[in-house]
């Protein structure tokens, strides 16, 4: 009598119906929160400090200039910072607090004044908060 | 013969779209995504420049000015390094200051290269310093 009450327990399955479902809710999930990093190939010798952490700030926008002085906003090649300022500008008209002021800034270590400082400006005229990226030495 | 053929053609009409694989395929793509993804956190230092016109009673005479001349740094017109540059920073203790106060002039060259700029933005950020570039008069 014992023997077959434990047998009829074993055959209780799993439901895996909705397995399908909850994969593909996940996948959603993952394309929804996924963000491609436009600026990845570009050649960039990032500059090197002590001071930088590593940084929890949600940014708007990436602005980059490579190594032979391109200018790219958002991963797509501009002409001027002016470009950059206005690009931001748009960005911004919509923002409440501080925390969506936030701009990441990539720029080759080497490049000369002339080349970068514009685009700082420009970043600042705009009312974004720089983000300037570098690596720990 | 030809019943059977249609016989056999007719199974295939009749049944439905098999989705049993459904969960098997999205769960491939979830761990496609899982290892494609990489999470870049990037390391980096927080500058929020104030922009406005230069103003001709602004207190220039009490603001500390870094001056940087290609890959040099100065410091009130005194040659400094990086160390040396954040050592004076902290004495500052821009922190305990008024928000007015905590404002450091950035002068540089044209020949200043942006590693050395990065450097010195990151000594006044990280001492809570407010960066105020000094544009040329042209």
């Amino acid at each position: 009598m014992k023997r077959s009450r434990s047998k009829k327990r074993r055959k209780v399955q799993v439901p895996v119906a909705s397995m399908g479902d909850i994969a593909f809710l996940l996948i959603i999930f993952f394309l929804l929160l996924s963000e491609f990093a436009k600026d990845k190939d570009l050649p960039i010798a990032l500059p090197e400090s002590e001071q930088v952490e590593k940084t929890e700030a949600v940014v708007v926008a990436r602005v980059a200039i490579d190594s032979s002085g391109d200018i790219y906003f958002d991963g797509d090649r501009v002409d001027n910072a002016k470009d950059v300022e206005w690009g931001i500008r748009a960005l911004l008209t919509r923002t409440v607090s501080d925390n969506q002021r936030h701009v990441q800034f990539k720029c080759d270590a080497r490049l000369p004044r002339e080349t970068f400082e514009p685009v700082l400006k420009a970043i600042a005229e705009a009312g974004g908060i720089i983000e300037a990226v570098g690596e720990k030495p | 013969m030809f019943k059977r053929r249609k016989q056999k053609e007719k199974k295939h009409h009749t049944g439905e779209i098999p989705t049993g694989s459904f969960s098997d395929i999205a769960f491939l793509l979830i761990i496609y995504f899982l290892v494609a993804t990489t999470l870049v956190k990037v390391q980096s230092v927080t500058a929020d420049l104030p922009t406005g016109e230069k103003q001709a009673d602004a207190q220039v005479d009490k603001t500390p000015v870094v001056n940087l001349r290609g890959t040099e740094i100065f410091f009130s017109d005194k040659k400094v390094s990086v160390e040396n540059f954040n050592a004076r920073l902290a004495a500052l203790k821009l922190a305990e200051q008024p928000p007015e106060n905590r404002v450091i002039m950035l002068e540089s060259t044209k020949d200043t290269p942006y590693e050395v700029y990065f450097q010195a933005l990151a000594a006044i950020s990280s001492n809570h310093g407010v960066v105020a570039i000094v544009e040329e008069d042209e």
